[in-house]
Order: structure tokens, then C-alpha cells, then sequence
């Protein structure tokens, strides 16, 4: 069976979930997961709620940043930032993830694999039904799938999802699914929970009219604009939502944004930076601080060039002053990177000694490979928040080991255009995911944003072991050696998890920090209230 | 002339849009790639690429969109599928309303304190009216914004909504407290100039001979000023009034950025980062039209203003 955070059911995580509320971000701070981490976790506790008990009623308007013309509802493509909120309130996951980033059932109320993990059995809740009235079946669950790996359009979900084998899943009965893998897949369950890329629509999907099972159904759709969305009256959740209506205001910048904010135009505000903080509380205004699990990495390629030499990239971590980069660019929010990704997985390793600057070992590094006053040329671009500003103060650190570092900060779509995943030495941004589907995805020969072009054979083959193995301990034990390789020779440098810092106003009740790294936990505003 | 001129204006705007299609074809990267950014795996783009038609040749797609431009059909938008003129139809309005009501109270506010201000020449009101003026020239639209905004939405008082959102669908003028915080930045940007040129202009008719023959006719001072001074005077200022209008074309897309006023100049903003060749065609074109009516406008106002250009030259 997989993780034990599968067994809590809804209910349980409900109240959790209140719980959580009430004790505000301290208590969540507190759990299990981050008590045993030597990370040096350093997010200051803000009160989560002042709201005052749930109440019924009321319309929510939020005013997010990060969408675009490009705006969509299509829940198998979300592109922008923004498109997660509206997704995530219309459309619902088989398994989602709870505020500690682990796990739960939505939909689905039993995923189990075979011994090899080349086979799963999905059971699905009944009774559930979207918004036009049609029951939730496996036939629209059996759909989805293929959209989603649809070999002529694959959506953004299909590189994670590649070894389900689509073709040959089969209905067991409405309510059973057999899902078959093409290669063992261990991790069906963490790479499925993923929010906003694997939500369930029905058969015959209409992207014009778009239905889901989700707490709210869509009323007006303008993209890049607003968004209205009003309370589903059959949802199966008892009690949700709260809220009568949804509006989703689209801001261009944080400036106007949280002029709104504080002018009381909008409740909810998400995705700012942590200098307007002050500015926000100083105006009688809630600011939510999330450790978020999402990463923006720099990426040395490993196999041509420079960093092509092993030691000129421990060099290069051990440059870093990671504290000193949190504090500048994030103002000391966020959690402190050991460059490994997938931080509140189970499989991470948090027993790896937290890597500190060491500017004399960086220097001696670079002699042994020749490479004194090493000059290199760092792409950065506007891609995520504070990127272009961790450049700089990467390259400031790095002069203090003689090596110069060119910052070339180009335009986003330059960087995301022909060169990307060729730039010998750029950032990213990666949203939250558990190590190994993350391995799936970026560190694997076979992976679509390979941009570190990492291939290593004993690598890749503890890969395949881990991925075939059901036995959560012994697949941990796996993982865990896998990191030790990219901890040693890898060719990311991850400083530190991004804050996700998001501001409301105080008759905004239900709001609780979360660890998933987008913003408002996953934009849960079935769990909101207004007092 | 009026023919001669709209149809060289015609052709204006056709080369523009083979000036503007060429330059988005050198921006790096394209539709597709623009939507899917660090979610592009090959297959991804090329099958978006396909459909959206982004793989035929550059000239193809210009000729295709040219074509359908003729024909009343101005395309859709690459980013999300939605026909351009519904896309930019509500926001045209949106930031005509603006440009209009910002222009005419620009144009009224600065004639008139011109012409008060030329009339008490050198007075204290005259002296603080054009120090002030020079003052706020220097001040960039975003600067007046800000300053507006902290004081009448955010922070000192809350009289006025600090960004502008419409329910998307209903007209500006259903919205006027949203209107106000954005027309009066542009006002206070424009105003400067028109009142400058107008007191200028004011000031040489009221040195002219013929103001001097009518107030020694003993002619009321208001007469002397409205009605000989100031036909001579607005021939000049027609001139500036018509680049204020050219100016808050293009200055109302910093003015929409800072109140999130959903307009042109937001759209064309967004367009250029998605990449949306068809809606940054359209939205450029509908500007270079409004210049291109305003500099026909001009000329024309001009012309019936001063009555001695009005005669062919012999």
C-alpha cells in the first residue's frame, strides 16, 4: 500500500484541516515533517484566521496575478498562474494534496498497485455528479486519461503520467478502474495529486461549456479579465462550500493589486513579495506565509562545457551563501535548499548535512580542476518571483571566489524559446512535486526538461528499481541514495523553497498555510468564509 | 483634399501592418512556445503549433489574415481561441471613454485658465498657474497615479476605487467612480501643455493691434477677451489639443497598467508577451486609425478656425 496519509479520510482531513486553521501557522510549522529537518526552517508564524467561526453566504473577490490573455479553463492545459484558481475550484482530483503537501483522496476512495506496480486498481466515490447532472463514472475517469495522453495533443500532465498504458484501461464495474502501466509505476498515486494538471472531467468534454465535479460551476469566463464562479448546489462535501460566489479579478501588477487590497476592493490577494508585507499589516490587512515546496533552481549542464567537470560545480554550490540569498531576495521567508528537489516528500532525505558557503573548499575545488578565475555566463530571466534578483546575488557571492559570473537577464519568452534546455548555465521554476515523479520529469535521460542533461547509470538504474518498488520503506531507501549522487555531483544548485506570500482581508476566515506552494492553499476557497 | 487624405491614410495603415507583422516575426519565440513556456515538450508545440497554423510560411499566414481582415473577419486570438473583435470590441470602448472624457476636460481646464492667466498677465495667479504648470510637465503619468491613488484609494482617504475593474460586459460610463482616479491622472498630464500654448497664443492677441482698436473702442474687457482675442488664439492651441489626443493614445496604456483599467493599451501589452499576432495586429491598427483621424481632424479644425488659410494662395 502506498504512504499512510492515503488512509485518513476526507472527514478526518476536514477537521485537520479546521484544526489547522484555528492553531494558525504555528501549529502546522510544528508537524512531524519539518521537527526531524536540519534545514533550518525559518517562516515566522502569522495568525492564519481571525475570521471567527464559518458562516454561509457571501461573495469572495480575489484579485490575482500571474494570468494572462492566454487565461484558461481547460483544466488538462493550465498555463497561468491565475488558471489554477479557477481549475482548482471546478474541477476535482482523483487524489489531491492536504496543506502538509501529503496525499488524500478527493475522488477516488481506493487506489491499489500490484506487486510490480505495473498494474493499479482505482475505486471512485459514488454518488458524486458534475455540474450538468451526470454521474461521476469510470468511463469519464477512463477519459480523462486518454486526453490527457492523447498522443496527437498530449496535455501538460502526459510527461509525468507516461507510463500509464491509456489505451488498455479497463472498467472493472461504474465504479472500478484497472489502470495498466506500460512500465512499473510506483508513484501513480503521488504523481496524480499534483494540483491542476489531472482533474476529472466527463466523457465528451466541452471546453466551451466546461463542467467538473469541483465546489463551484462556472457563471462568466473573460480571460485575462474576470472570472465568475457561484456555489454548486449538489456538491458532495457536506457543509461546502461556504461561499455563495466566487469573483476572480485579474491585476497586472502587485502595485494595483494591493492598492485593491488595501482600498477594499478585493478580500484575497496572492503571490506577493514579502517588501510589501509591512505595508499590507501596516494597513490593517492579513498576510499568509506559506513554506511553499516549489523550486527555482539554477542549472549547470553536466554534459558539455564548464560544469561538464564535476568539481567545478561542487565549486559552484559551495559558493553559495544560501541564508544570506533567502534574506535578500525573499527577506528571510521560505526554507533553505540542500539542492535536492521534492522537499516534503516522504522520500526526501533530510539526514544530508545542510550544505554551507565555503568559499576556501570552492577555491581549492577550482584549482584541482584549472579553473582559477573561472568566467562564466548566467541566463536569467523574469520567469518567477525574485529569479533575476537571486542571479545577482549569486554573482556576488561568487566573486568572492574569484569566479565571475556575467548575469544575462533576457526576456521570458527568450528564455523559453529555442535555447531552452540548451542554456549551458539559467535558472527555472518548478512547481511542488514528490521526488520521484519530479526524477520522472528532470533528471532522467528519458525526461522531457532534462535542462541539466544529468545521465548517470547507477543513477538511473536505483531510479528504476525505486519506481518498480511498492514497499514505501525500501523505495525511501532507494530514493535516498539516489540524492546522495545528486547531492554529490549533481548539477542543480536549489538554494532554497520560495515563501508563498498572500495577503486578506480580516473577514476572511479558513485560510491555513500550506506546503503545496501555490497560492491560498491550491486557491481552497471551498473552505473560505467571509464573517 | 479630405478624400486625398483618407486614402493615403489608408495606405498608412497597410503598411503598418506589414511594418508590425515583420516586427513579430524577429521577436524570439511564438505563439505556442509563449503559451506553453517550461510546460513545452516537443510534441506539445508542434501539435499547438499546427493548431494554431504557426508552421505555414510567414507570408501564408499574412496573406491569410490580410485576406480575412477584407472580408470584416479580423481573425482569433492565438492565446485562447476567442474571435479578436470580441476580445478588443469592449475594450476599444473602454479606452476611447477614457481618452474622450480626458481630452475634452483636459481641453476645457487648459483653455480656460490659459486665457485667464493671459488676461491677468503677471499677476501672483498668473505666476503660480505657470510655475505649476512647469512643475507638472516634469511629472511622468505614473508618478501622478501613484500620488492620486495614496491619497484619494489607499491610504489617506477612500474616496475612489485605486484600480478600475469593470464586470467585463458593461459600458465605463455604467462605472463612473472608476472612471475618476484614471481621467483625472491623464487630465493633470495634459493639461499643462494645452494651458501653456494657450496662454502663449492668448497673450500675442491681446498685444495684437486689433485687441488694442477694440479696447480702445471701449469695448467689456470679457468681450475684448471671448470673442476678438480668442478666435486668433485657438488656431495654435487646435494644433496641441490634437497631439494631447495622439499623446493620451499612447499614454493611456500607463495609466491603464497602474489602475488594471481594462483597456487597449493593457490588451496590446498582453498580446505582445503571449505573442498574439493577430491581436496586436488589430490593436495597432485601430491606433494608427485614431491617429491618423485625429491628424485629419486636426487640420480640418484648424483650417475652419483661422480663415485666412481657408483660400487657395494666389
Amino acid at each position: 500500500m502506498p504512504g499512510k496519509e492515503m488512509r485518513v479520510s476526507r472527514r478526518d482531513f476536514l477537521k485537520t484541516g479546521l484544526t489547522l486553521g484555528a492553531a494558525g501557522a504555528g501549529g502546522l510549522l510544528g508537524g512531524g515533517l519539518l521537527s526531524g529537518c536540519g534545514t533550518g526552517n525559518t517562516v515566522k508564524a502569522f495568525t492564519a484566521s481571525t475570521a471567527g467561526k464559518p458562516r454561509m453566504g457571501g461573495t469572495l473577490r480575489a484579485g490575482l496575478t500571474g494570468g494572462s490573455s492566454a487565461d484558461t479553463l481547460d483544466p488538462l492545459n493550465a498555463i497561468t498562474n491565475v488558471d489554477f484558481s479557477r481549475i482548482d475550484n471546478l474541477y476535482e482530483p482523483l487524489i489531491g494534496l492536504n496543506p502538509d503537501a501529503q496525499p488524500i483522496f478527493v475522488l477516488a476512495t481506493e487506489l491499489t498497485p500490484n506487486a510490480k506496480a505495473t498494474e493499479w486498481t482505482l475505486r471512485i466515490a459514488r454518488g458524486i455528479t458534475f455540474h450538468n447532472g451526470k454521474d461521476l463514472t469510470a468511463d469519464d475517469v477512463i477519459y480523462t486519461f486518454r486526453q490527457i495522453l492523447n498522443p496527437k495533443a498530449p496535455a501538460a500532465a502526459a510527461a509525468g503520467l507516461a507510463s500509464i498504458d491509456a489505451k488498455n484501461m479497463t472498467k472493472l464495474d461504474q465504479y472500478t478502474v484497472k489502470i495498466p502501466c506500460s512500465t512499473p509505476f510506483a508513484t501513480l498515486h503521488q504523481a496524480l495529486a499534483i494540483p491542476g494538471y489531472s482533474d476529472i472531467i466527463p466523457v465528451g468534454f466541452n471546453p466551451a461549456a466546461p463542467v467538473g465535479t469541483g465546489p463551484f460551476r462556472l457563471k462568466s469566463f473573460s480571460p485575462g479579465t474576470q472570472s465568475v464562479f457561484v456555489r454548486y448546489a449538489n456538491y458532495w462535501q457536506p457543509g461546502r462550500p461556504y461561499l455563495d460566489e466566487i469573483v476572480i479579478t485579474d491585476y497586472s501588477d502587485q502595485t494595483s493589486q494591493v492598492n485593491a487590497l488595501l482600498a477594499g476592493q478585493v478580500d484575497v490577494v496572492n503571490l506577493l513579495s514579502e517588501d510589501v508585507i509591512s505595508e499590507v499589516q501596516g494597513e490593517g490587512k492579513n498576510v499568509l506565509v506559506s513554506a511553499g515546496g516549489g523550486w527555482n533552481p539554477f542549472t549547470m549542464r553536466v554534459d558539455t562545457g564548464t560544469f561538464s567537470d564535476v568539481r567545478i560545480r561542487q565549486a559552484m554550490r559551495l559558493v553559495v551563501d544560501r541564508q544570506q540569498m533567502l534574506d535578500l531576495v525573499f527577506g528571510g521567508y521560505g526554507t533553505l535548499g540542500n539542492d535536492l528537489f521534492g522537499i516534503w516528500a516522504p522520500e526526501y532525505d533530510h539526514s544530508l548535512p545542510q550544505r554551507e558557503q565555503d568559499i576556501d573548499q570552492a577555491k581549492s575545488l577550482l584549482k584541482a580542476a584549472g579553473a582559477e578565475g573561472l568566467h562564466v555566463q548566467l541566463v536569467t530571466s523574469d520567469i518567477a518571483q525574485g529569479t533575476v534578483l537571486a542571479a545577482q546575488v549569486l554573482a556576488q557571492q561568487a566573486s568572492a571566489a574569484g569566479i565571475s559570473v556575467s548575469v544575462n537577464d533576457v526576456t521570458v519568452n527568450d528564455f523559453y524559446g529555442t535555447n531552452y534546455l540548451k542554456w549551458q548555465f539559467a535558472q527555472d521554476y518548478w512547481f511542488y512535486n514528490f521526488y520521484l515523479p519530479q526524477v520522472s520529469l528532470a533528471t532522467l535521460p528519458t525526461a522531457s526538461f532534462n535542462e541539466t542533461h544529468w545521465d548517470n547509470s547507477r543513477y538511473n538504474s536505483l531510479y528504476h528499481q525505486a519506481i518498480a518498488t511498492v514497499d514505501d520503506s525500501l523505495r525511501t531507501e532507494l530514493a535516498h541514495e539516489m540524492q546522495q549522487i545528486e547531492y554529490d555531483e549533481g548539477g542543480y544548485i536549489i538554494p532554497f523553497f520560495p515563501p508563498v506570500i498572500d495577503g486578506y482581508a480580516t473577514n476572511v476566515g479558513g485560510l491555513v498555510p500550506s506546503k503545496i506552494g501555490l497560492s491560498l492553499n491550491a486557491y481552497d476557497f471551498k473552505n473560505v468564509w467571509l464573517s | 483634399m479630405l478624400i486625398y487624405r483618407s486614402l493615403i491614410g489608408l495606405l498608412t495603415l497597410l503598411l503598418v501592418s506589414i511594418l508590425v507583422f515583420a516586427a513579430t516575426q524577429t521577436l524570439p519565440g511564438n505563439a505556442a512556445s509563449a503559451v506553453l513556456l517550461n510546460t513545452a515538450t516537443p510534441q506539445r508545440l508542434h501539435a499547438l503549433e499546427v493548431q494554431l497554423g504557426l508552421n505555414k510560411p510567414a507570408v501564408e499566414q499574412y496573406w491569410t489574415w490580410l485576406t480575412g481582415i477584407l472580408h470584416g473577419n479580423f481573425g482569433k486570438s492565438l492565446a485562447n481561441g476567442t474571435s479578436v473583435g470580441t476580445l478588443v470590441g469592449g475594450r476599444i470602448l473602454n479606452s476611447l471613454v477614457l481618452v474622450v472624457l480626458a481630452g475634452a476636460i483636459g481641453t476645457l481646464i487648459g483653455v480656460g485658465l490659459g486665457v485667464l492667466a493671459a488676461a491677468r498677465r503677471d499677476s501672483v495667479f498668473d505666476h503660480v498657474l505657470s510655475v505649476t504648470a512647469l512643475a507638472v510637465t516634469a511629472l511622468p503619468e505614473f508618478v501622478v497615479a501613484v500620488v492620486l491613488i495614496i491619497f484619494f484609494a489607499a491610504v489617506v482617504w477612500h474616496l475612489f476605487p485605486a484600480v478600475s475593474v469593470f464586470v467585463p460586459g458593461t459600458a465605463p460610463w455604467s462605472n463612473p467612480k472608476e472612471l475618476v482616479l484614471p481621467v483625472a491622472t491623464l487630465v493633470i498630464v495634459v493639461v499643462p501643455y494645452v494651458f501653456r500654448m494657450m496662454r502663449a497664443s492668448m497673450i500675442d492677441a491681446l498685444e495684437s493691434d486689433y485687441v488694442q482698436m477694440a479696447r480702445l473702442k471701449g469695448m467689456p474687457k470679457w468681450r475684448v477677451l471671448l470673442v476678438h482675442a480668442l478666435p486668433n488664439a485657438i488656431a495654435p492651441t487646435i494644433q496641441v489639443i490634437g497631439l494631447s489626443f495622439l499623446y493620451l493614445a499612447g499614454g493611456v496604456v500607463v495609466v491603464e497598467y497602474m489602475f488594471n483599467y481594462p483597456g487597449l493599451g493593457q490588451a496590446l501589452v498582453s498580446a505582445v508577451s503571449d505573442r498574439d499576432i493577430p491581436v496586436i495586429q488589430f490593436i495597432v491598427l485601430v491606433l494608427a486609425a485614431f491617429y491618423i483621424v485625429v491628424n485629419i481632424l486636426t487640420d480640418v479644425i484648424s483650417l475652419a478656425a483661422s480663415p485666412r488659410r481657408r483660400l487657395p494662395r494666389s
